[in-house]
């Protein structure tokens, strides 16, 4: 008994970071980005639940979808390294979709990261060659997140049900927000991507032997409020790149680090 | 020597070989092409496979509407009569159908130029709800339940898999060999025994003045966006500024190519014009001073009847029949 005590004591100890593998810089593994969509104090239920956004208008939502994309990582020496071949997209309806996985992330010790949302303007007018997995735009079947006639991916896509709303021609009291806009190929236009930087609350440990996860909470009641009000009154359906800076300008507000396992 | 390499040929190799034209050529007259051809260089397979898909209705949500439907040979792949074109439940598009000639050289596509790489052109008559309707993938999943297709893209890619980068440059490698540069005018510039009479040559002439500025070089278009003084009538179709957002770009179109335009009727982006005449008769005498209308067009472009005949008959001299009836383009 006394010896399967220690044993645990030994099995716990080495788990903790106190008593991690010194840092091999040739030494690899993953990190999983654990994304956790909450509306303010609940947790997010598609299409059953009604929710109230910061103007007091309730609100449903059906489809919640977004980009992550240029993951950077900061080591504890300040030193950045960058992910640029991870593109993913994340689907409330799919839970496949929320624990995306870094892949080689180098072992360090990591303190901070960054990442855009939505997809970069070099990989936004790529050759289809470049466009595989979750960019190939054959890939989105009836949730489409690719704008074929204005050629850009939908970087964050909300929509539900909202009593704020008019009635469509469906019938339907439904609020739509496409957010996309790289900037344009040839001619400035809107820019839509926003980069987040988030510290993280305790060091995210990268060894041989120990892959992090590091478990993001979206609070998307911010998507109405992060920076200013947007209101589902003022413009039920927005689509227009130009249009959609204040959403964007929100939604960028509503990631946070909650905790490294 | 001769001996020795028919004997190494294969028994299924054709009899009696004649030497084939290359599916994409360079005119000496154009400019370098825009599309990257080493990326996906025209084969024989790739180009029957993206001609097989370019005539199947398979690629609308109801299997009714090819893309030959609406880019007819024999109108340089236009739809011949119509202002704006049907899609699938005789859905009514906001624009005419442009021709599809030429595409190697076009950097953007549409009349608003809202995409830029001919790769991903095909994508967008496919998914628009006026068009075809139907998502890029649920084609593919329908081209892989044939028994037609996974042996066309094995022969033209070397497996049966179907993706959407096999698929769209296959359509790609389709249209840039549709390439019309065999005119009258082409055999006059280029020295090649092509005569053109003297009203067509004081037609030329007058083109080089009045029009060339925008419909330049032997493209004919220099591919910018421009205001050219239409009323602004029925959908008020805003055009260039439905991609860029800019109120500089309101009411600006893509200025179209004017190969093949004695076949392309009817005219403008929104089909308004019936005939040639009429198009002239626009830019002599019909020009509407509304926002971002061109500056070379405030006054529009002075034209007595007679030299508009002129450039009309300058025009008809771009007619490319070779193009036009060049069986090897002809759907199955």
């Amino acid at each position: 008994m006394k010896q399967l005590f220690i044993g645990l004591l030994l099995f716990t100890a080495a788990c903790s970071s106190e008593n991690l593998e010194p840092i091999n810089p040739n030494d690899k593994n993953n990190v999983t980005l654990e994304f956790e969509n909450r509306v303010a104090a609940q947790t997010l239920v598609l299409n059953d639940t009604k929710y109230t956004n910061s103007s007091g208008e309730d609100f449903t939502i059906t489809t919640l979808n977004y980009f992550i994309s240029n993951v950077t990582l900061k080591k504890t020496d300040g030193t950045v390294v960058k992910m640029p071949d991870h593109y993913f997209l994340v689907r409330q309806a799919d839970k496949n979709t929320l624990m995306p996985v870094l892949k080689d992330v180098p072992a360090a010790d990591y303190t901070e990261m960054t990442f855009t949302i939505g997809v970069d303007s070099v990989k936004s007018i790529s050759a289809v060659d470049q466009r595989i997995g979750v960019l190939d735009v054959a890939s989105y079947g009836s949730d489409n997140m690719y704008w074929s006639w204005n050629s850009g991916y939908i970087f964050f896509k909300m929509e539900g049900i909202s009593t704020a709303a008019p009635t469509n021609a469906g019938g339907l009291q439904k609020y739509q927000y496409h957010v996309g806009g790289f900037g344009g190929r040839t001619a400035a236009t809107a820019n839509n991507l926003r980069t987040v930087t988030l510290s993280l609350p305790s060091v995210a440990s990268v060894r041989k032997s120990k892959s992090p996860t590091i478990h993001l909470i979206a609070d998307i009641s911010k998507v109405f409020s992060g920076v200013s009000p947007v209101k589902i009154a003022s413009a039920a359906v927005v689509m227009s790149p130009a249009a959609a800076g204040p959403i964007a300008n929100n939604y960028a507000k509503v990631f946070s680090v909650d905790h490294i396992h | 020597m001769p001996f020795l390499l028919l004997a190494c040929a294969s028994p299924e190799q054709d009899p009696d070989p004649v030497v084939m034209e290359p599916l994409f050529q360079q005119p000496a007259n154009f400019p370098a092409p825009a599309y990257a051809l080493a990326s996906n260089p025209v084969t024989e397979e790739g180009f029957e496979l993206g001609k097989a898909l370019f005539n199947d209705p398979m690629l609308s949500r109801d299997n009714t509407i090819s893309c030959a439907e609406c880019h007819n040979q024999s109108y340089a792949f236009t739809h011949h009569g119509h202002d704006v074109s049907h899609g699938v439940d005789n859905r009514v598009g906001t624009r005419n159908a442009p021709a599809v000639q030429n595409m190697a050289w076009q950097k953007e596509f549409f009349w608003d130029g809202g995409v830029g790489d001919l790769d991903l052109f095909s994508v967008a008559p496919i998914e628009n709800p006026l068009e075809m309707d139907e998502n890029l993938g649920n084609v593919l999943t329908k081209l892989r339940s044939t028994q037609k297709y996974p042996a066309l893209f094995h022969k033209a890619y070397g497996s049966t898999e179907i993706t959407s980068q096999k698929f769209l440059k296959a359509l790609s490698q389709f249209m840039l060999s549709l390439v019309s540069a065999n005119s009258r005018y082409d055999k006059y510039a280029r020295e090649e025994g092509g005569i053109l009479n003297s009203e067509e040559l004081a037609g030329l002439s007058l083109f080089q003045q009045k029009c060339s500025s925008c419909h330049a070089g032997d493209l004919f278009t220099d591919q910018s966006y421009r205001n050219n003084g239409l009323n602004i009538q029925g959908s008020k179709d805003e055009g260039r500024f439905r991609i860029t957002e800019r109120v500089e770009d309101r009411f600006k179109f893509k200025v179209p190519s004017l190969r093949n335009v004695e076949m392309t009727a009817p005219y403008m982006h929104d089909g308004r014009f019936y005939t040639l005449e009429e198009v002239l008769h626009h830019y002599a005498s019909g020009v509407q001073q509304t926002p971002n209308v061109d500056a070379s067009l405030k006054n529009g472009i002075p034209l007595t009847a007679e030299e508009q005949a002129k450039i009309v008959a300058f025009l008809k001299t771009l007619t490319d029949r070779e193009f036009l009836t060049n069986p090897k383009f002809a759907g199955n």
